[in-house]
């Protein structure tokens, strides 16, 4: 801990303080495994979930699958007396088809993530390794790579990375480093703003992605939230998107929200490797700009009933302008019971772009089991594939044994333009864990 | 070369003194209260932190920018297997049908018979679509766009 220092400006540049500190940097990385080792001064803890699945289900092909999946995910921490904490974060799943071994598909994985994380207990210092998920101003980027966080003087804080993006195709096409920064600054209660800048190459050196961006958070009152973003594609030299959200609480049962956003195409798909968003298929018009505005009202005459309207607007610059709008009831008793009725209507100036949605649920808690039921009807104007709506009937149960074990099943019936009608079933088996090993953190812990 | 090295060593001393002076608490590991369901942050929390009620109706819409502008506070109670169900670079499972039983009044994504109705949200919106598909999870896509 760093005791408090009200003397002068000098004990700012106080000169074992800017050694500590620049050891302290350049030992970082080594830190997670000392720590590891140093057992006598903290304790470890262990906590993650399984979800074992199985489906049973109709493929596009109309052949029937019967797939189980393994997802596990845990955190392994070692916490030190001084607050910080170093731990190894894992995640992902694994695939098997019970009936179709034919084809060499029928298993398949995938690591979500997995690294070694350091986090100190000052300045909100955090150093990842390996495969993460990176949420930094423009990025949503999951990389295999390195991140580092810090906070610095004056409510400053940074954030880098650099990494290989992660993808799932041999013969992706797509970047082969990515690598970023984003500064921020920040009263904590009052605002943020801040600036970050994205770049990805491919292998021949190419330039494949260069992304820079505003953001801002605006909370000068708790009754005004405003949160934004806009980003520049420095490749094609032009504004990808701006999306501004605000909410207003004027009452305390009455909120306001209202976004916009305008996106031009040519600079936002830019290079997207996604066939279906990529301008050779031509579902994707590079011309074409496209302005968002919604406005929500959400009311709460009573506790826990909610009444939400809500309208959203689609303007073009090429093609004709959509709307959607609707609204909803909730009734809600956290952990309880809830209720819900919805009704949406899509109306688009394009004929094949019209249809109303229907959605109702409802789900109850009975001692140690869970029901629940939803349904969902969506009525098409023109019809597709000569079928003119679409519902999903889903009746779910599950009960849980203890606070580690979970077993739950669900069934849906469908009928929609893909299928004349559709059985689909689900098994569900969670077993969640949490341990701490060593010796009395429980202090530590604030 | 030399007047590299000399910038660096000055960025180096500049970015420690920074780091120093800066001192502030690092937000918690693991948050003290264990929530379960979409929780009133606001009920315990004021300014920035109780802006991220999660049970504001545009919450869901605007998790992006929190994230965006503060990742550690998220990681105080998510794991980033909660983001990666519907963050994932390559998924099996819709997230509607994997937490059937959780949540019915959370706002998972695809509810229903979406193959249809992609059709329409896509052509309507293709950006939210591309913020996961566009350069990800998106191998079952290929099975009819090629
Ligand atoms: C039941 C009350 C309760 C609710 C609800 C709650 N918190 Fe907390 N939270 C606490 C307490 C108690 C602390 C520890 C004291 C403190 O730091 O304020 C805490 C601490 C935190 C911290 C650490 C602050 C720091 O500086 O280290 C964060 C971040 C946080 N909460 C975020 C949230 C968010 C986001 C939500 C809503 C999703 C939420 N909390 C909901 C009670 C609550
Ligand atoms: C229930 C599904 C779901 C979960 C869980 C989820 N997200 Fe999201 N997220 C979305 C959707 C949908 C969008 C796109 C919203 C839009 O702009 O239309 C989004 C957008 C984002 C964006 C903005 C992306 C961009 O390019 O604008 C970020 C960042 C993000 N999420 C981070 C996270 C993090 C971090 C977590 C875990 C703490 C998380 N999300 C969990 C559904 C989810
Ligand atoms: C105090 C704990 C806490 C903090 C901090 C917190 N969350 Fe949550 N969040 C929850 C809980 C509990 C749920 C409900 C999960 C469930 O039902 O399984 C949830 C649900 C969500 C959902 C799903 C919403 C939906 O409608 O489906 C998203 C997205 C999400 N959180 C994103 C975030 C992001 C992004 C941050 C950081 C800005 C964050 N959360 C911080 C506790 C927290
Ligand atoms: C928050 C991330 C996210 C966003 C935003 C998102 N998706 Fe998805 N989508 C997923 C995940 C995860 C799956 C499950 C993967 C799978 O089934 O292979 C999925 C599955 C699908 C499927 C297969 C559905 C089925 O019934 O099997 C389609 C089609 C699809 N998405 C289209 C879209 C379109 C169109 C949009 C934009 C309107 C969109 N997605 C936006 C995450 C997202
Ligand atoms: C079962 C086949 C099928 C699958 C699987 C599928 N799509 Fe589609 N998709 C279609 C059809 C058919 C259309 C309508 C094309 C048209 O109107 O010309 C369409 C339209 C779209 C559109 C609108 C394009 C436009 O401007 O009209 C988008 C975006 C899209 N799909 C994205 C996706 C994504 C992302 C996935 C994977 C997550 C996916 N699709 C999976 C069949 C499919």
């Amino acid at each position: 801990m760093i005791s408090h220092h009200k003397k002068s400006a000098w004990s700012y540049f106080n000169f074992t303080r800017i050694l500590g500190a620049v050891a302290a940097a350049s030992s970082l990385l080594a830190t997670p495994l000392m720590a590891a080792d140093n057992s006598s001064t903290g304790y470890y803890s262990l906590s993650g979930e399984s979800d074992t699945v199985f489906r049973m289900r109709t493929n596009i092909e109309k052949n029937n699958i019967y797939p189980i999946y393994e997802y596990l995910h845990f955190d392994l921490t070692k916490t030190l007396k001084d607050g910080s904490s170093a731990s190894f974060y894992l995640g992902g799943w694994g695939r098997a088809d019970l009936a179709d071994k034919s084809t060499d598909k029928y298993t398949d994985g995938d690591l979500q993530y997995g690294y070694l994380s350091y986090r100190a207990a000052k300045n909100n210092v955090v150093i990842n390794l390996g495969r993460q998920f990176v949420t930094e101003g423009v990025a949503t980027e999951r990389l295999d790579g390195v991140y580092l966080h810090s906070d610095f003087a004056g409510g400053f804080g940074a954030a880098v990375y650099a990494g290989k993006p992660v993808i799932t195709e041999p013969n992706f096409k797509g970047g082969n480093v990515v690598y970023g920064t984003r500064i921020s600054q920040s009263d904590s209660q009052y605002y943020t703003v801040g600036l970050s800048a994205l770049k990805s190459e491919r292998e021949n050196n190419s330039r494949y992605r260069e992304e820079e961006g505003l953001d801002l958070w605006f909370h000068p009152l708790d009754q005004i939230d405003m949160t934004g973003r806009s980003t520049y594609n420095s490749i094609t030299g032009g504004w990808m998107e701006h999306a501004y959200a605000l909410s207003v609480i004027p009452l305390d049962q009455l909120r306001i929200s209202a976004d916009f956003s305008h996106v031009n195409y040519y600079d936002y798909f830019f290079n997207m490797t996604a066939s279906s968003f990529s301008f050779a298929d031509k579902l994707i018009d590079p011309n074409e700009k496209l302005t968002t505005a919604g406005v929500a009202l959400s009311y709460l005459p009573i506790k826990n009933l909610t009444v939400i309207a809500d309208y959203k607007l689609y303007n073009y610059e090429i093609a004709r302008k959509a709307e959607y709008f609707g609204g909803k009831v909730t009734y809600t008793l956290p952990q309880s019971f809830a209720v819900g009725i919805g009704l949406h209507r899509m109306e688009g100036k394009a004929d094949h772009l019209r249809y109303t949605e229907y959605r109702a649920y409802a789900s109850k808690q009975i001692g140690r089991a869970n029901v629940y039921v939803d349904f969902i009807n969506l009525e098409y104007n023109k019809r597709i594939n000569g079928v003119k709506n679409s519902y999903a009937v889903t009746g779910a149960a599950g009960y849980q044994f203890n606070k580690t074990l979970l077993l739950g099943a669900s069934m849906e019936y469908s009928r929609n333009p893909e299928f004349d009608s559709e059985l689909r079933g689900l098994l569900k088996i969670t077993y969640a864990f949490d341990t701490r090993l060593g010796e009395g953190g429980r202090k530590n812990e604030k | 070369m030399r007047s590299k090295f000399y910038i660096l060593m000055v960025l180096a001393l500049a970015l420690s003194t920074l780091y120093a002076c800066a001192n502030t608490n690092s937000i918690i590991r693991k948050h003290p209260e264990a929530l379960a369901g979409l929780t009133a942050c606001s009920e315990c929390h004021e300014s920035t932190l109780g802006a991220m009620n999660h049970q504001a109706t545009d919450f869901y819409k605007r998790h992006g920018s929190f994230s965006g502008a503060n990742p550690q506070v998220c990681a105080a109670c998510h794991q980033q297997s909660f983001c990666s169900d519907c963050h994932s670079h390559k998924e099996g499972i819709k997230p509607s049908e994997k937490f059937f039983i959780d949540a019915p009044e959370r706002n998972l994504p695809h509810r229903g018979d979406y193959l249809t109705q992609h059709r329409i949200d896509g052509r309507v919106n293709p950006v939210a679509c591309a913020k996961c598909h566009g350069r990800q999870n998106n191998e079952r896509c290929k099975t009819c766009h090629r």
